[in-house]
C-alpha cells in the first residue's frame, strides 16, 4: 500500500504551561475525505497550524506522502502539495477576486518570481482561474476587491484559494462556518467535485456536512484523539458520545 | 499600516480590458508632453525645472514600488539614489579622463550602484515587515551617511564628487552640454525607467508584491516566501532609485552626502504620498507637483518646508489616497454623469477652504518673518500689504481668517462628503 497522504506521529503542543495536544497520532490514506470534529477549543485549528508549519511542534513528526515535513516553512510545505484554508478568513483585501485566485494558482502554474514575464501571458493559469470563478459562483464579482465582498462570498473565496493551486492534500478549517443552508449545500457539492482524486481533511462543526462528505471521522477532545474511523463506527462509539456528541447526539440517531 | 487606503463600500478594481486601452492612451499623452514641454518652457529656468521633474518621477516611482505596491515604508530610499549617483559620477570622471563611453548610458552605472547597495540593505531589512522594516531602513540610512562621510576618497567629503558631462567624446555632434540636450536624455531615461517599472507591476513578482502588502501570512501558505518577494522588490526599487541618482549626477554634475541623507529620503516620501500611493500614476503626479511647488514657492517664500509639511499632514489626515486617490474616487462618478450633483456642495466648501488656506499662509508667513525681522531683515509684503510681524494686531487678521475658515469647513465638509458618498454608491449600483 502507498504511504498515507498525511501521517501524524505523536504530536505534542503546549502554549506556555497549558498543554493543548498530547500524543496525537493519525494516518489519513491518500484520496480520502477525512473530517475532524470536536468541541471548541479542543485544538483542531492548532493541529492544522502544526501540520502546515504555522506553529512549531514540541514533539512528534508530520509526514506528507511519505516525506518528513516536520519543521519546514509553510511555503515549503505548500510546494510539496499541501494547501489549506483558514477558520478566520485570510484574503488579499485590496486585490480583486480574480487576482486573489491567481495568486493562489501561481506556484502551480510555474510563475516563479519572474519579473520579466507578463502575468497575463500565463494563459493556462488564467483559464483555470476563470473556471474556478464559475465553480465558486463568483463570476460576476470577478473584478471586485476581496475586501468589499459579502461575508459568504469571502468564505467561498477562502475555500477557492485552497483548491485552485492543484495541491494533492487540502486542509479546510471550518469551510462552511457562517454559511446559510443553501450556501452550505453548494459548498458541499463543490468540495465533493473538487476533492475527487485528492485528499481532503476538514474541520467541520456541521455534522450533516460531516456525515454527507467524510469517508472517515476523527474526534478530537481533551488534547487527544478520542475516536477515529469510518462514520458508522464513530457514530456508535460510546466515548465519543460522552466526550463530544452529547448535545448533538440526536443528529446521529 | 503605511499606504493603506480606505475601500469604499463596493470598490471595483478596473477590468484588464479597459486598463489596456487606457494605459496606451496615458502613455501616449505622457510621451507627447515630455516631447513638447521644453518648447513651452524654453527658458533656462523652465528647462532645469523639467529636468528635476524627470529625475523626481523616476525616484518617486521607485519609492512606490516599495510603499504602494509592496507595503514597505523605506525611510532611507535616498541611499540607493545617492549611491547610484556617486557610481555614475565616478564613471563620468573616467569618461572625462578619456574612457570612450557615451555619456547617455551612464545612468546604467546608477542602476548598478543602487542595486549593489540594495543587496545588503535589502537582505537586512526585508526579513521583517511593517514597523520593524521601516526602523531597519532608518538605521541603514544613518549607516550609509556615516560611511560616505568616513570615506572621503570615494565620496569627496564635504565638497562631494563632481565631473563634466560634456567632457566625453561627442556622440553624433551632441555633447550634452546644453540644457535642452540634457533634458531629452533625462526625459528618455524617465520614460524608459517608468515603462519598465510599470511593466514590473504586471508580472508575477509585481502581483506577488501586492499580495505580500495585503497579507504576507497567506502568501506563505500559497507557496511563496514573503521575505524573498520583499527582497526582490527591494532590489528592483534600489536599482531604479539608482537610475534616478544617475540622472541627477548627469544633470547636476555633482553628488554630495546631502543626496543620500534623510532630507532627500523624506522628500521622496512626501511627493509619493501627496501624489498618491494607490495608483501607478500617483507618484508621477506627486513628483511633478511637488517639484513645481518647491521651485515656485521657493522663489516667493523661504517657508517652503513649512508648507510642504502642512500639505503632507493635511493629505495624510483627509486624503490618504493622495491626489490620484481623489481623482480615482471621482472619475467613475463623472463618467456616469453624476458630477453635477457634487457641484453645489463642493462650490460651497471651496471658499471656506480658501479662507482657511489664506489664514494659514498669513500665520505661517508672519511666524516665519518674525524670525527674519528679529535677525534684522526686512519683512516685505504679503497679499499687497506691508507685513509687520512684531505688531500683534497684524496676527489677528490671519487668525480670524483661519478660525472663520475652519469653522465653515467643519460645517460644510460633511454635506460635501455625504454628496460624494451618495454619488459613489449610486454609481456603483447603477454602473454594474
Ligand atoms: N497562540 C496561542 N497561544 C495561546 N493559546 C492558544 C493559542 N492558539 C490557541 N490557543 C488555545 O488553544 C486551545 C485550542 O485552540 P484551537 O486549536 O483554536 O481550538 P479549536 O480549533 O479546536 O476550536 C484553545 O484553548 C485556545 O485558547
Ligand atoms: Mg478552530
Amino acid at each position: 500500500m502507498s504511504a498515507p497522504a498525511l501521517s501524524l506521529r505523536g504530536l505534542h503542543k503546549s502554549f506556555g504551561a497549558t498543554s493543548i495536544l498530547r500524543d496525537v497520532s493519525l494516518d489519513i490514506p491518500a484520496g480520502t475525505r477525512h473530517a475532524i470534529i470536536g468541541p471548541n477549543g479542543a485544538g483542531k485549528s492548532t493541529l492544522f497550524h502544526l501540520i502546515t508549519g504555522r506553529l512549531r511542534l514540541d514533539r512528534g513528526s508530520v509526514w506528507l506522502a511519505g516525506d518528513d515535513i516536520t519543521g519546514q516553512s509553510p511555503h515549503a510545505i505548500f510546494r510539496r502539495g499541501l494547501a489549506r484554508s483558514f477558520q478566520v478568513t485570510s484574503l488579499f483585501p485590496r486585490l480583486s477576486v480574480f487576482e486573489n485566485l491567481r495568486i493562489a494558482g501561481m506556484r502551480a502554474a510555474g510563475c516563479g518570481h519572474a519579473f520579466w514575464r507578463r502575468i497575463d501571458g500565463f494563459r493556462d493559469l488564467t483559464a483555470r482561474i476563470e473556471e474556478m470563478l464559475a465553480l465558486l459562483d463568483l463570476g460576476p464579482r470577478r473584478d471586485v476587491a476581496a475586501g468589499a465582498l459579502a461575508y459568504a462570498e469571502q468564505r467561498a473565496l477562502e475555500i477557492g484559494l485552497a483548491l485552485v493551486g492543484g495541491a494533492h492534500t487540502i486542509l479546510l478549517d471550518e469551510p462552511t462556518a457562517g454559511m446559510s443552508r443553501a450556501e452550505t449545500e453548494r459548498a458541499v457539492a463543490l468540495l465533493r467535485r473538487l476533492s475527487a482524486g485528492r485528499t481532503l481533511v476538514m474541520i467541520e462543526h456541521d455534522l450533516s456536512v460531516v456525515f454527507d462528505l467524510a469517508d472517515a471521522i476523527t474526534v478530537l477532545a481533551d488534547g487527544g484523539v478520542v475516536a477515529s474511523g469510518p462514520p458508522e463506527a464513530v457514530r456508535g462509539d460510546a466515548r465519543v458520545r460522552a466526550a463530544y456528541l452529547g448535545a448533538a447526539a440526536e443528529v446521529l440517531t | 499600516m503605511p499606504g493603506e487606503t480606505q475601500l469604499p463600500a463596493s470598490v471595483s478594481v478596473r477590468p484588464a480590458r479597459w486598463s489596456g486601452r487606457g494605459a496606451i492612451l496615458s502613455w501616449g499623452i505622457a510621451i507627447v508632453i515630455a516631447l513638447i514641454a521644453p518648447h513651452l518652457m524654453a527658458s533656462g529656468f523652465g528647462l532645469s525645472l523639467l529636468c528635476r521633474m524627470a529625475i523626481a518621477i523616476v525616484f518617486a516611482l521607485s519609492f512606490n514600488m516599495l510603499l504602494g505596491q509592496g507595503g514597505m515604508l523605506d525611510f532611507g530610499h535616498a541611499v540607493f539614489f545617492g549611491l547610484g549617483g556617486f557610481a555614475t559620477m565616478h564613471l563620468l570622471k573616467l569618461v572625462d579622463a578619456g574612457l570612450v563611453l557615451p555619456v547617455v548610458i551612464l545612468p546604467l552605472a546608477g542602476a548598478l550602484g543602487g542595486g549593489l547597495a540594495a543587496l545588503p540593505a535589502g537582505w537586512l531589512a526585508t526579513r521583517r515587515e511593517g514597523t520593524s522594516f521601516a526602523m531597519i531602513t532608518l538605521g541603514i540610512a544613518e549607516l550609509a551617511v556615516a560611511l560616505v562621510v568616513m570615506i572621503p576618497q570615494w565620496f569627496g567629503g564635504e565638497e562631494g564628487v563632481s565631473g563634466d558631462r560634456s567632457g566625453g567624446v561627442a556622440l553624433f555632434g551632441f555633447d550634452f552640454g546644453s540644457a535642452l540636450q540634457i533634458y531629452y536624455v533625462l526625459a528618455a531615461w524617465a520614460v524608459i525607467a517608468a515603462a519598465l517599472m510599470w511593466g514590473v507591476t504586471r508580472t508575477p513578482l509585481g502581483r506577488l508584491g501586492n499580495a505580500v502588502r495585503d497579507n504576507p501570512l497567506r502568501v506563505d501558505f500559497l507557496g511563496y516566501d514573503p521575505a524573498r518577494i520583499r527582497f526582490l522588490t527591494f532590489l528592483l526599487a534600489g536599482i531604479f532609485a539608482g537610475v534616478a541618482g544617475g540622472m541627477q549626477a548627469l544633470n547636476d554634475e555633482i553628488m554630495t552626502v546631502s543626496n543620500i541623507g534623510s532630507a532627500a529620503s523624506g522628500a521622496v516620501l512626501l511627493m509619493t504620498y501627496i501624489g498618491g500611493v494607490g495608483t501607478f500614476s500617483g507618484p508621477v503626479i506627486g513628483a511633478v507637483l511637488v517639484t513645481l511647488l518647491q521651485v515656485a514657492l521657493g522663489t516667493v517664500t523661504d517657508a517652503w518646508q513649512l508648507y510642504s509639511g502642512l500639505i503632507f499632514i493635511v493629505m495624510v489626515l483627509w486624503a490618504p489616497g493622495g491626489i490620484s486617490g481623489i481623482v480615482q474616487s471621482h472619475a467613475p462618478i463623472l463618467r456616469a454623469g453624476r458630477g453635477a450633483r457634487l457641484l453645489g456642495p463642493y462650490l460651497a466648501l471651496a471658499p471656506a477652504m480658501l479662507l482657511t488656506l489664506a489664514g494659514t499662509v498669513g500665520l505661517a508667513e508672519l511666524a516665519y518673518r518674525l524670525q527674519a525681522v528679529r535677525g534684522g531683515a526686512k519683512a516685505g509684503r504679503l497679499f499687497g500689504l506691508t507685513v509687520t510681524p512684531t505688531d500683534p494686531w497684524q496676527w489677528l487678521i490671519p487668525l480670524a481668517l483661519f478660525i472663520l475658515g475652519a469653522v465653515l469647513v467643519h460645517r460644510l465638509a460633511p454635506p460635501a462628503r455625504a454628496a460624494w458618498q451618495d454619488a459613489a454608491a449610486q454609481t456603483a449600483r447603477g454602473g454594474a
